[in-house]
């Protein structure tokens, strides 16, 4: 295992990777940091998601959303209509994960993810 | 086109409803959901949607599942500030990348993204099941 400094750096370096792809597609990064802390830095599920739920709290993509805006690429409108509804769903998406198994679960989402990104990357190169 | 506008707003609350159930169900971001329902169901170019979905992103909106994961210990802060860093100049630097590529090759690049991510989840639920009984000694240990 990888101890202090190194261990240190490392986890910045991922968070900077996660960053990129963070900013180029418009996400989070915690889809991509949690499971980078858990695939290389041995965190388990619950401890590399609460991690990252940490480093989701400050606007961590300001900078990148600046950038956005000032291209002219960001719809105030349907923005500020979507986040209530995220909101009130999320929370009745925490009631639900109590009673689910996660592990089923995150293996139907993976499946639907990759399914929903092949569609986009043939959508968009192949016809 | 009032009628229509109403109707609209009702498409885009729901979709964000919708959308919030995953967020809290899988403890991800909204985003890699957000984006491409906003470019199929809502018909927004992919530089439009990934912008409103960084504007969504804004606010806070884990606070509440952290302090759940902080009062059972399943915080690294350290980690988690290091995170928040990096996570910020990467992302102005991902955002410095896909400004000025063209829409469609963003839109194919965000569908190998995905699946990308789909290959990761996948490996991390395999390992879990694998840690099935450390996971469970840890919550006994509780």
């Amino acid at each position: 295992m990888i101890e202090g400094k190194a261990r240190s750096a490392g986890i910045f370096a991922t968070a900077c990777v996660s960053g990129v792809a963070a900013g180029m597609f418009g996400v989070g990064g915690g889809v991509l940091l949690v499971p980078l802390l858990g695939l290389l830095f041995a965190f388990n599920q619950h401890r590399a998601q609460g991690t990252s739920l940490v480093a989701l709290i400050p606007p961590t993509g300001l900078l990148a959303f600046v950038a956005y805006a000032k291209a002219g690429s960001v719809s105030w409108q349907i923005g500020s209509l979507l986040i209530p509804g995220i909101f009130v769903g999320g929370i009745l998406g925490g009631v639900l994960a109590k009673r689910i198994r996660p592990l089923r679960m995150r293996q139907v989402f993976s499946g639907v993810l990759f399914a929903l990104g092949a569609w986009q990357t043939i959508a968009a190169w192949w016809s | 086109m009032p009628r229509r506008n109403s109707s609209m707003i009702v498409e885009i609350l729901l979709l964000g409803f919708g959308v919030g159930v995953l967020v809290g169900l899988l403890g991800i971001g909204g985003g890699v959901v957000l984006v491409p329902a906003m470019v199929y169901l809502l018909r927004m170019d992919q530089h439009m949607a990934q912008g409103t979905s960084l504007l969504i992103l804004l606010p806070p909106v884990g606070l509440g599942a952290l302090i759940a994961y902080w009062k059972r210990g399943q915080v690294d802060l350290p980690a988690g500030i290091l995170c928040a860093l990096g996570m910020l100049t990467g992302a102005y630097l991902g955002s410095l990348i896909a400004i000025p590529l063209a829409s469609r090759n963003l839109k194919g690049l965000f569908g190998c993204f995905l699946m990308f991510v789909a290959i990761l989840l996948w490996r991390m639920t395999r390992r879990e099941n694998g840690a099935g009984l450390l996971v469970a000694g840890e919550r006994a240990g509780d």
